[in-house]
C-alpha cells in the first residue's frame, strides 16, 4: 500500500462533514460576541508552545506503550558516535548483554553524526536515531525475524527492490522518493533491520552514508552511545536518582528495576516510574479490598503525589510518558482505575 | 485585572474568527468523541486568541497557532478539566451527534482505519491526521506540534507504516481489524 494509498484510506475515515456548518444557524455569530464580551484579562504569558504541545498528553482514547515511551521529539543533543578508544567493558547485565548480542548493532562511522534517541537493546526490536549534518537523519528500527515476510511485502508497494547490502549484511534498497529511502535487511540471529531516512537525502549521499554503517560488537556499540544512554551497568545507580523523590510500595523489589536494555534517560525513566507507579494501583486496590484505611492513604497520598517526581516532570518537556502516568494515577485515586491491560498497554507493565 | 480592547483589536479579532472558525470546528469535532464537546473546544481556543491575541502570529501562521492552542485545549478536555464553558452553549445544542452525524451508519472500514489511528502514539496520529485531515505540510504541522519539521517527516513515515501495518497489508496478525478490513459488506456488494 503507498503512502497515497493509506492517506486516502485516513481521508476516507475523516470524521468531520463538510456541511456541519450549514446548521448551525448562526450560532458561530452568537459564540463571537459572546467572546468578545469577554474582558481581555491580562494572564501570566502562555507557556511555550512546544512545552504546551509536549504537556498535551493523552490526546485521545487508547495509549500504546511503546508509542508512547517513544514519542517525544527527537531534538536533543548528544555526544558524537565514536567507535574506537572505547574503554573496558563494564560488568553488563547478563541478560541485557545477551539481548544485544542479537540486534543489529550498527553505527555510522563517519563525523557528524550522532545518536539521538535509542530505544530497546533488551529485545527484538527498537530503535535508534542518528542525525547529522544538513537536517538529515537516519533512523534504525529492528524487528523479529518473523514479521520480516509481512514487512517485506509491504515495501514492495513502495518500490521495486535493488539489491544492497550494510557491511556485507544484505538488504533490499526501496524508493519512497527522490530524497526518501530506505534499506531492509535480511533477518539476522533472530531480527531484521530497516534504515530509513529523514530529510533532505539524495541517493548518492545515502550511498555514501551507508558505506560508513559498521557493525561493531556489543562492547563498542554500547561505549559509542552518549553518556546521558543508560547502559546496562548502569542501571541500578540510574534507578536510585529516579526514585530519589519517589515513594515506594510495601514490598517492592528495586533490584527488579534493570535488564531494560540501553535507553536514552526518557525511555529508562518511563521504565521504573511506570512500574512504580502500576505498583502503586496494585497497593491501592488491595488495601480497599483489605479495607486497610491506613494504607489507602498512603497509596493514595503517593499516586497523587506522583504530579511532583522529578523524572516525571523532566519528561515532561520531551514527550506523552507522564502524561499518561498521571492520568492512570488519577483515575485511581479519583475510584476509577485502569485495568491491568490499560497499564499493560500504557505504562508497558507487566 | 482587564483592559478596554481597542478597535484594531476587535477588527483584526474578528477576521481571525471568521476566517478560521471552519477549521478550528472541524479539527475540534475530528478530535472528540461526542460531537457537543467541540464546542467547548472551539469557543475555549478564541477565548484564549481574544485575550492573548498579542501573541497570535498574523498571515499563515494564524491558523497554526490556533491548532497548537486548540491541541492543548483537548488535552486538558480529556483530562476532564475543561469545564462547560458559559460560552458556546448555542453552537453545543447545534452540534448534536445527530447534525454531525450517525456513528452506526459508518462503514466498518472506516471504523477499522480510525481503530487503528486510535492504536498509534498521541503524537504520530496527530503528525498523520494534521497531514491528511488538515491537510498541512510537515513544515505546517512542525509549528503546531512545536518540533522540527524533520521530526514530522519521521514521524510521519513511521505513523503511515504502523498503519500499514495494523490495518493487515503486511500480513501480520492483524486481528479483528482485519478481519474487520476483510468482511464483505453491504456497501461493497
Amino acid at each position: 500500500m503507498s503512502d497515497e494509498q493509506l492517506d486516502r484510506l485516513v481521508r476516507d475515515a475523516d470524521p468531520y462533514r463538510r456541511d456541519t456548518t450549514d446548521h448551525l444557524d448562526g450560532a458561530e455569530h452568537a459564540l463571537l460576541e459572546e467572546i468578545m464580551s469577554e474582558p481581555v484579562r491580562k494572564t501570566p504569558r502562555w507557556r511555550g508552545l512546544a512545552t504546551a504541545v509536549a504537556a498535551a498528553a493523552a490526546v485521545t482514547g487508547v495509549l500504546v506503550a511503546s508509542a508512547v515511551i517513544r514519542d517525544r521529539p527527537e531534538s536533543r543533543q548528544a555526544a558524537p558516535v565514536v567507535t574506537q578508544q572505547a574503554p573496558a567493558p563494564g560488568d553488563f547485565a547478563a541478560a541485557a548483554r545477551a539481548a544485544a548480542e542479537k540486534n543489529p548493532r550498527l553505527l555510522i562511522d563517519q563525523p557528524g553524526w550522532k545518536v539521538v534517541h535509542v530505544y530497546g537493546f533488551a529485545e527484538k526490536s527498537g530503535t535508534i536515531a542518528f542525525e547529522g549534518s544538513r537536517g538529515r537523519s537516519l533512523e534504525m528500527n529492528w524487528y523479529p525475524a518473523g514479521e520480516y515476510d509481512g514487512y517485506y511485502k509491504d515495501r514492495l508497494d513502495v518500490s521495486p527492490p535493488v539489491a544492497t547490502a550494510v557491511d556485507g549484511w544484505k538488504g533490499a534498497r526501496f524508493t519512497y522518493s527522490q530524497s526518501d529511502f530506505a534499506i531492509m535487511l535480511e533477518p539476522r540471529d533472530g531480527v531484521f533491520a530497516e534504515l530509513r531516512t529523514g530529510g533532505p537525502w539524495t541517493l548518492a549521499g545515502f550511498g555514501e552514508v551507508v558505506a560508513a554503517i559498521k557493525r561493531v560488537d556489543v562492547d563498542t556499540w554500547l561505549k559509542a552511545l552518549p553518556p546521558e544512554i543508560v547502559t546496562p551497568g548502569e542501571e541500578s545507580e540510574a534507578a536510585r536518582k529516579v526514585l530519589a523523590d519517589v515513594p515506594l510500595p510495601p514490598g517492592f523489589d528495586v533490584a527488579k528495576l534493570q535488564g531494560f536494555g540501553a535507553n536514552d534517560p526518557y525511555q529508562f525513566g518511563a521504565a521504573v516510574t511506570g512500574r512504580v507507579t502500576c505498583a502503586w494501583v496494585a497497593e491501592l486496590r488491595r488495601a480497599k479490598q483489605a479495607g486497610d484505611a491506613t494504607a489507602q492513604q498512603k497509596a493514595t497520598d503517593a499516586l497523587r503525589g506522583s504530579h511532583h517526581w522529578k523524572t516525571l516532570n523532566d519528561m515532561n518537556a520531551e514527550g506523552d510518558y507522564p502524561e499518561a502516568v498521571w492520568e492512570y494515577a488519577d483515575r485511581a485515586v479519583a475510584g476509577n482505575p485502569p485495568s491491568e491491560e490499560e497499564l499493560k498497554q500504557g505504562l508497558g507493565c507487566d | 485585572m482587564s483592559v478596554s480592547p481597542g478597535i484594531e483589536h476587535e477588527e483584526r479579532f474578528r477576521r481571525v474568527y471568521r476566517a478560521h472558525f471552519d477549521a478550528l470546528l472541524a479539527y475540534a469535532l475530528r478530535r472528540v468523541e461526542q460531537p457537543p464537546d467541540a464546542a467547548d473546544v472551539v469557543a475555549e481556543t478564541f477565548l484564549v486568541a481574544w485575550r492573548r491575541a498579542g501573541e497570535m502570529p498574523g498571515d499563515d501562521e494564524t491558523r497554526l497557532w490556533l491548532y497548537g492552542v486548540a491541541r492543548r485545549v483537548l488535552a486538558n478536555h480529556h483530562r476532564g478539566g475543561v469545564r462547560r464553558a458559559r460560552l458556546g452553549d448555542r453552537l453545543r445544542q447545534r452540534l448534536t451527534p445527530a447534525v454531525a452525524g450517525d456513528p452506526g451508519a459508518e462503514v466498518p472500514e472506516r471504523l477499522a482505519v480510525r481503530a487503528a489511528l486510535a492504536r498509534l502514539g498521541p503524537v504520530d496520529r496527530e503528525v498523520l491526521t494534521l497531514t491528511v485531515w488538515e491537510g498541512l505540510q510537515p513544515r505546517e504541522a512542525a509549528i503546531v506540534l512545536g518540533v522540527s519539521p524533520e521530526t514530522v517527516r519521521t514521524r510521519l513515515s513511521r505513523a503511515r507504516a504502523r498503519m500499514r501495518d495494523l490495518l493487515g497489508h503486511d500480513r501480520r496478525a492483524a486481528g479483528h481489524v482485519l478481519d474487520v478490513l476483510t468482511a464483505s459488506t453491504p456497501e461493497e456488494a
